[in-house]
């Protein structure tokens, strides 16, 4: 054992051992050294980044809230570099970005998500609580020119499903979906099953159908077609005409907008 | 969808028909160029929904053109219940419908309450009406003197009020308000009938 030891090269010994623990000391110590360099450059960069943003809010707060081309870019803006500017408004510290923006972007989207919620519940009875964003847009707008209101009444289609976005922290049962070529806000907790999906596709691209249509068009039997209409009517989304040759049935959530 | 669809039987894209009003188009809501609006719906709360349509239209309506009185009858060919575009009317037993609905409401009240074959339509109701009369003779100091109802409803001073033209049960009841709150007197009956402020 002795003999051992002693023909082990020096350097190579616990000497060694203490050595080595010192480098790897050092090079924690470096590693510690660049991390904390890197977050000085980070928070540096994060507070130039955010005086520019404060600087940028101030400036043109006012366009954000009044010029729905300009609002849109700005959002598209906050999403390519990875911030939403909604997302963290619910909790009670206030949003980094309510602070930046004074909180004028976020009251602009909760106002009108407001709106956007009145519509829904009011024409819920009407279009059984589906209703194309298009229109809760003309409806806002209307609604604007009747209080012969200037100031926010510019409002995209954009702003809407950005303010029914912002209601969605709250549970609020709101979801948007794509029935055809159009984007709906659905405000009922309900599902519509393939059969109804597909008639109210019809309904879009046609304006309406009837039992015949459906049953020529989608090879569906008498029973099928029934079913669909009924539940459909039973939930009050669609409209029959009776006054045509055929049962006409219309959908009211694509009134005013059958031609976009 | 567009292939499934592409050689439907009308050929092409079916699409609401605009509005054939061109007098007075803000009267006419979307509903108005949807043909469905025309049939009663099936269900009650979205009956519900389409006969508060139709009351608003009906008033709206009716104050645009300074239609005092509605005759069913005569009512159901105008543009008011037929949209003569679409071809659509509504239905002489669902227009009564929407009319008791709106008598509930104080909206209209009905002529002939048995036979309900017409409706007086208070687009202001008569308590508004009153204060209007009131205060038009109020800013042309009329108080104290005496106007016959014809002179109110009919006289050259009334052709600029928006009840210049109000028809005569009407007017009474409206003045009867006044009486009430005690600021109008009525005197004398039929042709001359007259009226006091105060």
């Amino acid at each position: 054992m002795e003999l051992g030891l002693r023909n082990v090269p020096s350097g190579a010994g616990l000497g060694a051992l203490t050595r080595n623990s010192k480098f790897s000391q050092q090079y924690a110590t470096h590693g510690e050294r660049l991390k904390q360099t890197h977050a000085e450059q980070l928070s540096t960069q994060l507070s130039v980044f955010q005086a520019a943003l404060l600087e940028f809010s101030r400036t043109h707060a006012k366009d954000i809230r009044s010029n729905p081309a300009f609002r849109a870019e700005f959002a598209r803006m906050c999403t390519a570099i990875g911030v939403d500017p909604l997302a963290s408004s619910s909790n009670k510290k206030g949003s980094f970005w309510a602070e930046m923006l004074g909180t004028s972007v976020n009251d602009f989207y909760f106002e009108l998500a407001v709106r956007v919620v009145e519509v829904c519940r009011r024409t819920r009875e009407e279009n059984g609580g589906l209703i194309a964003v298009a229109e809760v847009k003309d409806r806002i707008q209307k609604q604007d020119e009747k209080i012969g209101g200037t100031g926010t009444s510019d409002v995209s289609e954009d702003d809407i499903l950005r303010a029914v976005e912002s209601l969605k922290p709250l549970g609020s049962g709101f979801t948007v979906f794509e029935l055809g070529r159009r984007q709906m806000i659905r405000s009922v907790p309900k599902e519509l099953n393939t059969d109804q999906s597909t008639v109210m596709e019809a309904i879009q691209v046609l304006g309406f159908v009837t039992h015949s249509m459906l049953r020529a068009n989608l090879g569906w039997d008498r029973a099928r077609v029934q079913t669909v209409i009924d539940d459909l009517l039973s939930d009050s989304l669609v409209w029959v005409d009776a006054q045509a040759e055929e049962k006409e049935y219309w959908a009211p959530m694509f009134i005013g907008n059958a031609n976009k | 969808m567009s292939s499934i669809f592409g050689n439907n039987i009308l050929g092409n894209n079916a699409t609401l028909v605009g509005s054939s009003s061109s007098t007075a188009p803000s009267i006419f809501p979307p509903l108005y160029d949807f043909p469905p609006f025309f049939t009663r719906y099936p269900n009650a709360s979205t009956w519900t929904a389409q006969r508060a349509a139709w009351s608003s239209l009906i008033l709206a309506y009716c104050k645009a053109h300074k239609l005092w009185q509605l005759h069913l009858s005569d009512a159901l060919e105008t543009e008011l219940f037929h949209n003569a575009a679409l071809g659509r009317r509504l239905k002489h037993q669902d227009a009564v419908e929407v009319l008791e609905f709106m008598a509930k409401e104080g909206q209209v009240d009905w002529i002939d309450e048995s036979n309900k074959t017409g409706v007086n339509v208070w687009w202001k109701k008569p308590e508004e009406w009153g204060s209007v009369i009131f205060d038009w003779i109020d800013s042309t100091g009329q108080k104290g003197s005496v106007l016959t109802l014809y002179e109110i409803a009919h006289g050259d001073l009334t052709t600029a009020q928006e009840f210049h033209g109000m028809e005569e049960g009407m007017l009474k009841k409206a003045l009867g308000v006044l009486v009430k709150r005690g600021s109008a007197q009525i005197f004398g009956s039929g042709e001359e009938m007259g009226v006091k402020f105060f």
